[in-house]
């Protein structure tokens, strides 16, 4: 085809395009996709028997912040990553902020409470499963925003991928927090982060084989 | 207008709808693109005029990821030398493309490709007969050396010394006109 009548039939096809519409077309992704990773967690796992005492409980809104602004971070990151020749800049740096922050915290509770309990305080009763059921949780959500990066044109897709899975972690996290009974600083920011940076590298990892255009 | 200006202006009206100033977008990144793939894949006529159109349709496609905000040639920079890395890689060969080159890209304005012909035919005109002949087969129409090793009755590699020749002679002439 003569490059000529390409541009011409590229040109009969410029509809208007609103330029922040990827953005509601994310958010639209995670929330659907977070319903269907609840929907999993209260099916397969179940919601916590004391989840209305938990919900009193600063703990469980710490740990609740903490998975949601880790999820924030990925979807700003994302919104990044997918465009052509972007760098993530300094906003890399915000979600390894966020952990120190809470490990902060973690460390603080951890010299308050009394030695004997905390190591249970730190391994809990599901360090063993944790990392892995969230990153459970999040693959629905990580296809849905793998979906919506598809669509758009990421030229680093390793980093592309790697914040998808952040994201998706960041949400898978905060829908397990429905199900899961540990409430330690400690244990969040060991156990959850690790799930969620799993998601990261494993988005990174799949990167450059989902996202090419 | 600087370059940027004039195409990130045409880039706005295109997004808003603008029909006339997506062709003609368009048409400006072709130029553009021609010689920056020309440039970084030498003479293979075919692959750079498909590179051209792929990234044409990719900047029309995607046009939905470029951030007002932002310049607009870095953006288009970006999705060419994705494109470019791209076809290395399906070919093969492994190489690097400076992420800030979005200058080796608009900097060379192509001429009229008129202009570009008539310069190459009095160029052509001072080689040889069967020399010129390969030359046009070879560089102009696209063939394959195979394909005008065939067509001549040549063998490949006395196309393909024929060739460089050529290019040595006609560059030769290029330099001396420029001095």
């Amino acid at each position: 085809m003569k490059t000529d009548d390409l541009i011409a039939a590229l040109a009969a096809d410029s509809a208007p395009v609103a330029p922040m519409a990827v953005r509601g077309r994310l958010a639209l992704a995670s929330l659907v996709s977070a319903a269907v990773a609840t929907a999993i967690v209260l099916l397969w796992l179940g919601m916590r028997p004391d989840i209305h005492i938990a919900m009193r409980t600063a703990a469980f809104w710490i740990k609740a912040g903490y998975t949601l602004s880790l999820a924030a971070c990925g979807f700003a990151l994302t919104l990044r990553m997918g465009r052509p020749g972007a760098r993530p800049g300094p906003a890399l740096a915000v979600a390894p902020a966020i952990f120190a922050a809470l490990a902060a915290l973690a460390a603080v509770e951890l010299l308050l409470a009394p030695a004997g309990q905390r190591q249970g305080d730190w391994l809990g009763q599901s360090w063993r499963v944790c990392p892995v059921l969230i990153l459970i949780v999040s693959a629905p959500v990580y296809l849905a925003v793998v979906w919506v990066l598809r669509g758009m044109a990421p030229t680093r897709l390793r980093l592309a991928g790697a914040a998808a899975g952040l994201l998706a972690g960041g949400v898978g996290a905060s829908v397990y927090g429905l199900h899961c009974p540990e409430m330690a600083a400690a244990f969040v920011v060991t156990w959850y982060s690790l799930g969620v940076a799993a998601c990261a590298a494993v988005g990174a990892l799949l990167g450059p084989r989902l996202l090419r255009w | 207008m600087t370059d940027e200006a004039r195409l990130k202006a045409l880039m706005l009206r295109g997004l808003a709808g603008d029909a006339a100033a997506h062709a003609a977008l368009l048409s400006a990144m072709s130029g553009y693109l021609r010689g920056y793939f020309s440039r970084r894949l030498g003479a293979g006529a075919a692959d750079v005029e498909d590179l051209v159109q792929d990234t044409l349709l990719a900047i029309h496609l995607r046009r939905a990821t470029y951030d007002p905000a932002q310049p607009f040639t870095p953006w288009a920079y970006a999705v060419a030398r994705y494109k470019l890395l791209d076809h290395f890689r399906r070919v093969g060969v492994r190489k690097t493309v400076p992420l800030e080159d979005a200058g080796d890209l608009f900097a060379h304005e192509n001429p009229e490709e008129g202009a570009v012909r008539r310069d190459v035919g009095k160029l052509l005109d001072a080689l040889p007969a069967r020399q010129r002949q390969l030359m046009r087969d070879v560089k102009l129409t696209g063939l394959s050396m195979e394909e005008a090793a065939a067509k001549s009755g040549m063998s490949v590699t006395a196309v393909k010394v024929s060739v460089h020749r050529g290019m040595k002679t006609m560059s030769g002439k290029v330099r001396d006109e420029d001095r």
